[in-house]
């Protein structure tokens, strides 16, 4: 079973998005801080991380750098409500971007998507 | 004695003396008047004189020296009269021409009535004239117009014309500037095309004109020695004149004139009197052409400062509109998740519920509206992005100088300086500001983690064809083979030369630009990065 970190500091969407995707089959873990994010990557093994852009007094897109730097093969899909930073070359370094909406089938589709090409 | 003539009377009848003509009847009572103006001239009292000599009169014989006297005196006077009369009209002319060349700022009105002054038999009567005016860029005479007939019969029927309307100068110009001007430039083209020459051509006959300040007559142009026979097979004369025309020592044109229709010998004397009119002429042609630079600049100061205005207007308006956009995007943000909590749960919900139970209507109305607010949240917040244009034009330079400025703090903290060296005047360059601001960034805070204190960091910015080249220097350590490799990776990251994401991302940036990133390692140690960037909104 993969497991996936979501990152969000809306306890109500970690909430929506855990149980969406448990139903999708995935184990989910969560993270209300950039703080805890990576604590958990440290403590645990996972397959990829759902990361909001706007962390409360933080910024995903750090998380973001800091991940890539120092988990090189950890993918990373951008979950925000900033359709905008979709084409900002520093959400490029994202394996996958998706827009926040109340239909989580774009985030699954995407996460399908990246767990499959890591795994060719 | 009974004389034959009546220079003895007092009154005289019209049958006493045939001689006095309508228009002259004050002569019949007037003895003095008559004898002086129409006796002296009389057969009858030449044959009283004989009849005096006769009977002896003694005045009789040195009355005829007399008379030859004052009729000669009287032709004298007469041609003095006619000079003088011709020489008021030339100063007339002068006169009515100097007025209009004082008086007008307009080239070819200028021109128009210059050329017409010198063609019309009111003026110097020559039956063609071409001027060539130095070039802008002062490199060049070039042929500017021609006046006059170019063959016989059209010479025959501008001269009746002229003949039959007895316009003045000034009309005859003015009717020349509003109707044929065109026509005319057109009818000479040819000519005016193969009589222009460089200024740079010092033995050329039009250039001595103006080096030595004076007109040239030449009247066997094809023989002689002073001109090229070609310039009179191109004007099909063999007697031509060349007037220079200066104006505070600036060479302003030459005119050149010649009767090519009638033939008629130009003279010494037509040529002072153009000599005369030449310099008036001159400082009018200057006065026009400096006139309309003047214009030309104007026009283009208000279009400059209509722009300027029009710029300003614009920032006013982004700025409000990106306040309101800012607002906006606040608002829609903070509605966003609260409202995808909504909808999100709500299908949830729905996915767990039974066809028939009638809640799930509720859940339904909940799902559609949710997602209908989502809708409009991203046209709004579209919109709000769209305020911010991502390619523009802006002053690489600027651009480079903030870098500098921004990273003063860090690059004094390692001991490393930064020189620049800016090539003045660069046009402007067609980039997305915001991301080119990250890439010389990136670049230089690369050379800065991978040099070592004390060390040198130059940026140079050229223009280059229609590219503005940036080129940076530093003395840090060369960059593996490996790292090469890795930087022309998008995403991926190199602890060599510099540390950071930055230079990856800067290389995908100038990529999505369509832009080249080269980097080289230098024989004397460091790496030189360069980027090359449009000047113009076409796709390079």
């Amino acid at each position: 079973m993969k497991k996936l970190l979501v990152v969000d500091d809306e306890s109500n969407i970690r909430r929506l998005y855990s149980q969406e995707l448990s139903e999708e089959g995935y184990q989910v873990g969560t993270a209300a801080s950039a703080t805890e994010a990576v604590e958990k990557l440290t403590e645990d093994d996972y397959d990829l991380v759902v990361l909001d852009i706007k962390l409360k007094n933080e910024s995903g897109l750090d998380l973001l750098q800091k991940i890539v730097k120092e988990r090189h093969d950890m993918p990373v899909i951008l979950c925000t409500a900033f359709s905008c930073y979709k084409d900002d070359f520093s959400t490029w370094l994202a394996d996958g971007y998706v827009v926040k909406s109340s239909d989580t089938q774009e985030l699954k589709d995407e996460i399908k998507r990246v767990l499959a090409k890591k795994s060719r | 004695m009974d004389w034959k003539c009546c220079w003895n009377k007092a009154e005289v009848t019209a049958e006493e003396c045939p001689y006095i003509t309508e228009g002259e009847e004050e002569l019949y009572v007037s003895q003095k008047r008559r004898v002086v103006e129409k006796c002296l001239e009389c057969p009858r009292f030449a044959d009283d004189i004989r009849a005096m000599q006769e009977i002896g009169t003694p005045l009789a014989d040195v009355l005829p020296y007399m008379i030859s006297e004052i009729q000669e005196q009287k032709l004298q006077l007469q041609s003095m009269v006619s000079f003088l009369n011709s020489k008021t009209k030339e100063i007339s002319f002068l006169h009515e021409l100097s007025l209009v060349l004082q008086t007008s700022l307009d080239l070819d009105e200028v021109l128009s009535v210059a050329l017409t002054a010198i063609t019309s038999g009111k003026g110097f009567g020559m039956n063609r004239a071409f001027l060539l005016m130095t070039d802008k860029e002062r490199k060049h005479l070039k042929g500017y117009l021609g006046i006059g007939p170019k063959n016989y019969e059209e010479a025959w029927r501008i001269w009746q014309e002229i003949d039959q309307n007895k316009a003045s100068l000034t009309a005859m110009a003015r009717n020349f500037l509003e109707n044929k001007l065109s026509s005319e430039k057109a009818k000479f083209h040819d000519i005016l095309e193969k009589i222009s020459v460089p200024l740079g051509d010092h033995d050329h006959i039009f250039n001595r004109a103006l080096r030595e300040r004076k007109p040239i007559l030449l009247t066997d142009a094809f023989h002689s020695q002073e001109v090229d026979a070609r310039l009179a097979r191109i004007l099909e004369v063999d007697s031509f004149l060349v007037m220079p025309l200066i104006s505070r020592n600036r060479r302003i044109g030459i005119i050149i004139a010649d009767n090519c229709i009638t033939h008629k010998p130009i003279t010494t004397q037509d040529m002072q009197s153009l000599e005369t009119f030449a310099f008036p002429v001159a400082f009018a042609l200057e006065r026009a052409s400096l006139y309309e630079r003047v214009q030309e600049d104007v026009d283009k100061l208000i279009a400059a400062n209509r722009k300027l205005q029009e710029q300003q207007e614009l920032i006013v308006r982004m700025e409000k509109m990106a306040l309101v956009g800012r607002i906006t995007s606040s608002i829609a943000h903070s509605i966003r998740n609260p409202l995808l909590v909504i909808g999100g749960f709500a299908r949830s919900l729905l996915k767990n519920i039974e066809n028939d139970d009638p809640k799930r209507e509720y859940l339904e109305s909940i799902v559609g509206e949710a997602k209908q607010l989502e809708d409009v949240l991203d046209e709004v917040l579209n919109y709000s992005d769209s305020l911010y244009p991502a390619r523009d034009m802006w002053d690489v330079n600027q651009l480079v100088t903030t870098a500098c400025d921004e990273l003063a703090g860090r690059l004094e903290q390692h001991g490393i300086t930064c020189a620049s060296d800016l090539a003045p005047d660069l046009p402007m360059a067609y980039i997305d500001y915001k991301q080119m601001a990250f890439c010389i960034r990136s670049i230089l805070t690369g050379s800065m983690d991978s040099s070592a204190g004390g060390s040198a960091i130059r940026i140079q910015t050229r223009l280059h064809k229609d590219e503005i080249v940036v080129e940076f220097t530093d003395t840090g350590k060369d960059f593996s083979p490996e790292a090469g490799e890795i930087l022309s990776t998008p995403f991926a990251t190199t602890m060599e030369p510099g540390n950071g994401i930055g230079l990856p991302v800067c290389r995908s940036i100038l990529a999505k630009h369509g832009l080249p990133f080269d980097m080289e390692s230098l024989p004397e140690g460091g790496i030189r990065y360069t980027i090359r960037l449009p000047t113009s909104k076409e796709e390079p």
